[in-house]
């Protein structure tokens, strides 16, 4: 068989193919990495120095009121301890007027061995009266309105 | 038939109006404020303070009575402002608080204290005698004897460490 | 008349507008998947399917509820309501601007609120007597109990920038900047533990239809379940309302007070839009992960952010005044 059949075969081109092109190619959207992390950083930055900031603000606004409540704070005691007495002046009355007939019978006894001033507590000053007093005066703070 | 006599009058004012007033009528009515409270302080007994507590009384509706004569209608609007919310801030109301101060300054001569004046602690000058015994309290036990007879240590140790074998 | 007034009138006053809500977010979330999926979503029942929600509504109420024959009847309908009355009771101390009860720690009876909800999960789950419902009711409350461990340390640090457990105080604090600026990583660690606090997805592994057949509600229909759904979108637009009060709400009195509600409604919508964005794009956590998410990484950061939010603060003299 001298008459060789030149066969042509398939092969790789010389020196081999090319890199094959396999990557995903997606394009690049948005701020990179750093500069995310820039930009993080410093408006975290900005929000502590305005919080600081701030906060001081306020722990001077703070001591503003409470200078109110100190300023009006003998006003109220005065009142609402001329408050309790007369309340407790007129529960005596009234005590003298509803036991009179009981003998033996002594009007504004008090009930502890001492006669120091002890404060009332919220039901005594409002045992005689009515009871929607005794619960505007506990819980009519809680009322909006 | 109340045997009791007629009632100090009270303010009958709400609590914004207080809280608007009340820097000026700390520096104002300084004085019996803290004659009132060295005294509800000093007794602690508010039967014994009720002279002082009008004084009090009476010093805050001339101070308000002067306001109404000469700066009603700045004042007004600054408690007006102050109860816009339930927080009652006054720091809303810089605007209505500086004509406020500026009318109070020019009509009367109140001049609003600084930031941490009223915190102070002050002295009062006061013709009041300190009271004695405040608390009633009874008076001391004598102290115990001391204990004749010669005390030695436990010979077997205390019952509490039993386990200590 | 004044009792009634205030027993009565404004609990209902605000339950009714929050169910009403509710109902709608429903159809919003259907509406919002069905576009992120190229469909339509519901647009048969009223113009652009806006009666739906009331349509599914007296569908569930008026079909017979189904009990189990050996399971515990009273727990079993009384979880349910729990569920229900515990979502609609968190919405008391929140300001819109103005809150129904005025709590002092506001915060903290929201945070003991939402761990109430864990039990009408649990007691549902034990009650269906089916082991269905027990393996998932028992996922579902280890989830939402080891969520609630970031929840409470993002909070704590949260309030030591502004000084009180009650939710006004935030409103004050965020007057110059939202809170968001400063702490943005504590808010998106907050963000994803509300996800996972209010199970839903990637984190609705109570819930997986396809491993454990819809977890711990399986053994429930009709009226009780619509208790168990509406509680969980009760609970879901409470949740966003509470991080738009934490991070992105000045105070109301700022410059438009008659806007604020309309403001504060916006954002919490759109952190609910969120919510549902979230759903429609990531798939479900695995449960080794979920967990190792929270305890790895979740809690050792919001430790650390804690301690860097109480000692910042100290060093700068930049504490909130703390009444």
């Amino acid at each position: 068989m001298a008459a060789v059949v030149k066969v042509k075969q398939d092969m790789p081109p010389p020196g081999g193919y090319g890199p094959i092109d396999y990557k995903r190619h997606l394009p690049r959207r948005g701020l990179s990495g750093y500069s995310l992390f820039a930009i993080g950083i410093g408006s975290m930055l900005m929000g502590y120095y305005k919080l600081v900031k701030w906060n001081r603000e306020r722990r001077r606004l703070l001591i503003e009121d409470l200078e109110t409540r100190i300023a009006l704070f003998p006003l109220l005691q005065a009142e609402s301890d001329r408050r309790t007495l007369r309340l407790l002046r007129e529960n005596l009355e009234e005590e003298a007027k509803i036991m009179k007939d009981v003998p033996g019978w002594k009007v504004g006894e008090s009930v502890f061995h001492s006669d120091r001033w002890i404060p009332p507590s919220t039901d005594e000053l409002y045992y005689l009266r009515p009871l929607s007093e005794l619960h505007n005066e506990k819980l009519g703070l809680q009322w909006y309105v | 038939m109340l045997t009791l006599p007629p009632p100090t009058p009270h303010l009958l004012v709400s609590s914004s109006v207080l809280k608007a007033a009340a820097h000026h009528y700390g520096s104002q009515c300084d004085k019996p404020n803290k004659e009132f409270m060295l005294c509800r302080w000093e007794e602690k007994d508010p039967r014994k303070c009720l002279k002082e507590g009008k004084q009090v009384n009476q010093c805050a509706l001339e101070f308000f009575r002067k306001i109404k004569a000469h700066c009603a209608e700045p004042f007004t609007e600054y408690w007006t402002c102050i109860d816009y919310t339930n927080l009652q801030e006054l720091r809303r109301c810089r605007k209505q608080q500086l004509v406020f101060d500026d009318c109070v300054l020019e009509n009367l001569g109140w001049v609003r204290p600084d930031l941490g004046e009223l915190s102070k602690v002050t002295k009062v000058q006061t013709d009041r005698p300190i009271p004695e015994n405040v608390y009633h309290s009874r008076p001391r036990p004598e102290p115990n004897p001391p204990i004749e007879g010669d005390l030695k240590p436990a010979k077997y140790g205390s019952r509490l460490f039993f386990w200590n074998w | 008349m004044k009792a009634l007034l205030s027993n009565l009138m404004s609990p209902l006053m605000y339950m009714i507008p929050v169910l009403i809500a509710v109902a709608f977010f429903t159809l919003i979330e259907r509406k919002t998947l069905g576009y992120m999926q190229l469909r339509k979503g519901p647009n048969i029942v009223g113009p652009c399917g806006l009666l739906q929600p009331v349509a599914d509504g007296v569908k569930l109420f008026i079909k017979e509820p189904v009990y189990p024959s050996n399971s515990s009847t009273m727990l079993f309908t009384l979880s349910p309501i729990l569920a229900l009355l515990l979502s609609l009771s968190v919405w008391l101390p929140l300001p819109l601007p103005f809150p129904l009860a005025d709590l002092n720690l506001g915060l903290l009876f929201l945070i003991s609120m939402s761990s109430f909800m864990v039990y009408s999960i649990l007691w549902s789950g034990w009650a269906s007597n089916s082991k269905y419902a027990l393996v998932g009711a028992l996922r579902a409350v280890a989830q939402t109990i080891s969520y609630e461990v970031t929840l409470g340390i993002i909070l704590l640090s949260l309030i030591l920038f502004s000084g009180g457990f009650n939710m006004q105080t935030f409103m004050t604090t965020q007057e110059p900047a939202y809170l968001m600026f400063s702490s943005w990583p504590l808010m998106m660690m907050w963000y994803i533990s509300t996800l996972a606090e209010t199970n839903r997805a990637p984190f609705d592994l109570s819930e997986g239809e396809s491993e454990l057949v819809s977890g711990f509600n399986v053994e429930y229909a009709a009226g009780p379940f619509a208790l168990f759904f509406l509680a969980e979108y009760a609970n879901i637009l409470m949740m966003n309302t509470l991080t738009t009060i934490l991070f992105l709400n000045p105070s109301h009195i700022n410059n438009t007070p008659e806007l604020f509600s309309l403001s504060l409604v916006s954002k919490m919508m759109l952190l609910s839009v969120g919510f549902l964005w979230i759903r429609a794009s990531y798939p479900r956590f695995r449960y080794d992960q979920l967990m190792h998410l929270l305890w790895k990484n979740f809690l050792p950061i919001t430790l650390a952010m804690c301690l860097w939010h109480m000692s910042m603060p100290t060093a700068f003299s930049g504490l909130p005044p703390m009444l």
